[in-house]
């Protein structure tokens, strides 16, 4: 039986070699179900993936994958959920009589996390200034959840070897599970149990509860309805989706910022930004950027559990005007005075929706997410970009922090042919005056 | 009969037994009475006499003689075998394989190329699994934490140190000893056999001395643990008084990982799991924990059914893997009837061996359908050590010794725990009956392995001293055993 071997022809400076193996909690979690909440199911078709870059050196040659994998044992006996696997009640517990799926719940029966270990024949620095369109896509496994959800991990975490020594870490985490911040903390705790550090503990009571209340008849504006989906938890985008990373630095951002003028001091990074972003979009679709929506990670608004889906959802209609027309400033100040925010209705309809790229261009804010604390045995990675799998074709614009915390990073996630054009279009904009 | 008949039968047998048990002191004692008697009636005077008269030369003989005899008997006798410690191997938290896990690699393994497991096989091994006895916490080793499995030597090489090494280091803290005071070195292990063998891995690891006798024993199945002891046994006794022998039973599972779809050669990948355990015999009494009675090997390889029982061999599709034949259970059965009526004789007290032997004559002689007694061996033994061969042999033993429920409760339990680990199973079985503080002085262990040949092989042991410390592979879960295990486990 062969295994281990190049399949077929490697492109030079692929990812190639790839291993899956698992990684499953320490300790019987026991007979457990994680109930899942209606936020979560709003937002099942949608995959997080996060890249960590380690720079070359002595820390990260001491990285072999047993020393990376051990404590992902304990790491799961504290996030037993996300080593579960997907499954649909029981017939008789949910009587949905219009024969619409049952609800799916999460087994906790330990079956664990894929680990993938791949090598790259190209030096990380190399690999980086290509900024190649789509590379978050060779170092993250860019598998969904289904056609056999029995069987489909939650999470996969990729460890590719640059060969200069380097080490890049990718994250597919199923959207269900938990939004980006119970995502990028699950992670960080991973890496302080590595680090010998004891971590906070996880809280994942109070259980998930079925919300009670009425459906809305259609879906929230922020949303596309989709489906209805079986078990392949993905829907296609029309166009073929990649995603792109661009730096925004501090001097950009004070350009920014000094241009507001009259609406001076009202928006913050993040508005500025994504509204930076935004105006480009409309330029090169030439309009129909209308409406944006807008998910935010509303720290005052989270309940402390350690893996819940509470981003804000919302939408801003521009008033009147094409935003490609629209001052920065303009946009900023919609985005921060005139969101309108449908969280409980998304979690509330029943049907199966698209919240990133669905409806509209999707503004993801994840300015307050550290995801640069994911520090193995003290080495900081040394930049990290978070893109997203299952995103319509409207796009979507992830907005963190960069490696210094004073820039940021700006993943877009948008059809293949439009990345050339934002590059384009952005160019300039980026520029130090 | 009627129940008030069989009740007084039963009150009377620990009489019986008493009775038959001692029946040198039962014969004994009224002779002695009647010889005092007949002492006092003649007269120590008339005695004194007789004595007197008696030729010096005859007494110095009689003397003479008996104690040569007496010496004669002692010296050709066998030197008395003690086990000093043993230690098994602790498994991991990071070689854990739930369930979930086993079948989803099983289900991802149908899409490699090479592999003919298919969906129907996954189903059956599902079945399997959820019947087999075996809990969540049994280990595999890393190797099969890869999807697919890797198979080659240098991962089987891996494994194979990982167990025996952390073993031996366990055995060597607990008894003090230092590895060039071992003067024999036998290592058991079924299916994986390379060059140099794992007798010279040790060696070499541990810097033991050139003069060393050692032997690898493979292919002898899963009760080649106890014929691993057997065999140190016999070296024992040309050795000089006082020499030690490590004894290394395990099964390395790495490369056997059956890929294919033949049902009677899937169910090994379901039971089989990493284990090993290490045991130190000695001809010493000193620090000695357990002495060995008995080692009484039965093989049944000359007819054909039992020889194929359990075969190793490449199926249809050339995919090699063991195929185990749907008689297993009768085979089994069979082996330790034999075992059994050879061991027997050997163990059991007078008064069961004449209640068989009565039972033997009836059956042959007045009608042949006279039920055969069943010897009990609860009478010769405390506890009992059943290879965990799997569910269905278990209770088939249980079945056939008349054994309660805590008789077999180590071997359903070290089955839920860890396994099958093949021929290091009675080991982890023993290691359980005394993590659960079970093991007295003088208790009398009896240790069945079963294995492919087909052979039976028993290992009879009395218990010196108890376990001193908590230490060893239950430590962590033995406070959650005994489990109730269901007969489906639904998953």
């Amino acid at each position: 039986m062969v295994f281990e071997q190049e399949q077929e022809e490697v492109t030079p400076g692929a990812v190639h070699g790839y291993r899956l193996s698992t990684v499953v909690p320490s300790s019987v979690t026991g007979e457990v179900d994680y109930a899942l909440a209606d936020a979560d199911l709003a937002f099942k078709l949608h995959y997080l993936r996060g890249v960590y870059y380690y720079p070359p050196g002595d820390v990260a040659r001491g990285l072999a994958t047993k020393v990376l994998k051990d404590p992902m044992f304990p790491w799961l006996d504290d996030y037993f959920p996300v080593a579960g696997r997907v499954r649909r009640a029981e017939k008789d517990a949910e009587a949905a009589a219009d024969g619409a799926p049952r609800r799916p719940y999460i087994k906790c029966n330990d079956c664990g996390v894929r680990i993938v270990e791949a090598k790259c024949d190209r030096d990380m620095d190399e690999w980086l200034r290509d900024d190649a369109p789509d590379r978050l896509r060779q170092l993250c496994y860019d598998k969904v959840l289904g056609p056999e959800l029995f069987f489909s991990p939650l999470l996969y975490v990729q460890i590719t070897n640059f060969k200069c020594g380097g080490l890049a870490l990718g994250f597919s985490w199923a959207h269900l599970i938990g939004d980006v911040p119970s995502a990028v903390t699950c992670f960080n705790k991973w890496a302080q149990i590595l680090s010998g550090k004891k971590p906070e503990a996880t809280v994942l009571t109070p259980l998930n509860k079925p919300l009670q209340g009425q459906s809305p008849a259609a879906a929230p504006r922020s949303v596309k309805q989709v489906g209805p989906i079986e078990d392949h938890w993905l829907v296609p985008a029309g166009r073929d989706m990649a995603c792109y990373s661009f730096h925004v630095s501090e001097t950009v951002l004070k350009k920014l910022q000094q241009q507001q003028g009259r609406h001076a001091a009202a928006a913050g990074t993040f508005e500025l930004v994504s509204a930076l972003v935004w105006q480009t979009v409309a330029k090169i679709r030439g309009g129909d950027v209308d409406t944006v929506t807008v998910v935010r990670t509303g720290a005052a608004a989270r309940s402390g559990k350690s893996l819940a889906n509470e981003m804000t959802v919302g939408y801003v209609a521009s008033a009147g005007s094409s935003p490609a027309k629209t001052d920065v400033a303009e946009l900023a100040a919609l985005l921060t005075k005139n969101v309108v925010d449908e969280t409980a209705a998304v979690a509330a309809f029943q049907g199966d929706v698209l919240v990133y790229g669905g409806a509209n261009l999707t503004l993801v804010d994840m300015e307050q997410v550290d995801v640069y604390a994911l520090e193995i045995k003290g080495l900081r990675p040394v930049h990290v970009e978070y893109g997203m799998d299952g995103v319509g074709e409207e796009g979507a614009v992830l907005v963190q922090p960069d490696a210094d915390g004073r820039g940021r990073l700006v993943t877009a996630v948008l059809p293949r042919d439009e990345i050339d054009s934002l590059r384009a279009a952005l160019g300039s904009a980026l520029q130090v005056a | 009969m009627g129940s008030s008949a069989a009740h007084q039968l039963k009150q009377l047998k620990p009489l019986y037994q008493h009775v038959v048990n001692n029946f040198v002191a039962v014969l004994a004692a009224p002779l002695a009475v009647a010889a005092v008697v007949n002492a006092a009636r003649v007269g120590p005077d008339e005695l004194l006499g007789r004595l007197q008269a008696l030729r010096a030369v005859h007494v110095f003989l009689a003397v003479f003689v008996a104690a040569a005899a007496a010496t004669l008997y002692v010296m050709l006798r066998p030197r008395s075998v003690y086990l000093v410690d043993y230690a098994c191997f602790r498994t991991r938290p990071n070689c854990r394989v739930p369930f979930a896990t086993f079948l989803e690699h099983a289900k991802l393994v149908t899409f490699v190329e090479g592999a003919s497991i298919d969906e129907r096989s996954v189903r059956f091994m599902t079945r399997l699994l959820e019947r087999s006895g075996l809990g969540e916490e049994t280990c595999l080793p890393p190797a099969h934490h890869y999807i697919p499995p890797y198979r080659n030597m240098e991962a089987s090489r891996a494994e194979v140190e990982l167990v025996i090494f952390s073993a031996i280091d366990d055995l060597l803290a607990k008894t003090g000893i230092s590895p060039n005071a071992i003067d024999i070195l036998v290592v058991n292990c079924s299916l994986f056999a390379p060059i140099p063998s794992f007798t010279d891995m040790i060696i070499h690891r541990y810097g033991m001395r050139p003069d060393i006798r050692n032997v690898h024993l493979s292919g002898m199945g899963c009760s080649a643990g106890l014929i691993s002891v057997g065999l140190a046994k016999n070296f024992l006794q040309v050795a000089p008084k006082g020499a030690h022998a490590l004894v290394v039973s395990t099964e390395t599972i790495t490369p056997n990982y059956y890929v294919g779809k033949e049902r009677a050669m899937l169910l090994p990948n379901c039971l089989f799991r990493m284990g090993g355990a290490a045991v130190l015999l000695s001809t010493s009494r000193a620090r000695a924990r357990f002495r060995l009675a008995r080692v009484v090997r039965t093989l049944t390889g000359a007819q054909d059914s039992a020889y194929r029982c359990v075969f190793q061999e490449e199926d249809g599709e050339g995919h090699r893997g063991i195929n185990l034949s749907k008689d297993l259970m009768t085979i089994a059965g069979d082996a330790l009837k034999a075992n059994i009526t050879a061991i027997g004789p050997l163990v059991l007290p007078a008064s069961e061996q004449l209640l068989f032997a009565l039972s033997f004559i009836a059956r042959r002689v007045v009608n042949r359908h006279v039920k055969p007694y069943l010897p009990d061996f609860r009478t010769a033994f405390e506890h009992f050590c059943i290879h965990a061969g799997g569910r269905a042999v278990i209770d088939e033993l249980q079945r056939s010794l008349g054994l309660s429920d805590q008789d077999v409760e180590a071997s359903r339990m070290a089955l839920h725990r860890f396994g099958n680990t093949s021929s290091s199973s009675v080991w982890y079985e023993l290691a359980y009956i005394e993590a659960k503080g079970r093991m007295r002085r003088g208790d009398r262990v009896w240790m069945i392995g079963f294995g492919s040949g087909f052979k039976c092989n028993s290992a009879a042991w009395e218990c010196i001293a108890p376990a001193r410390t908590a230490e060893g592979p239950w430590a962590e879960s033995i406070s959650r055993y005994p489990v109730d295990i269901p007969e489906v486990l639904k998953h």
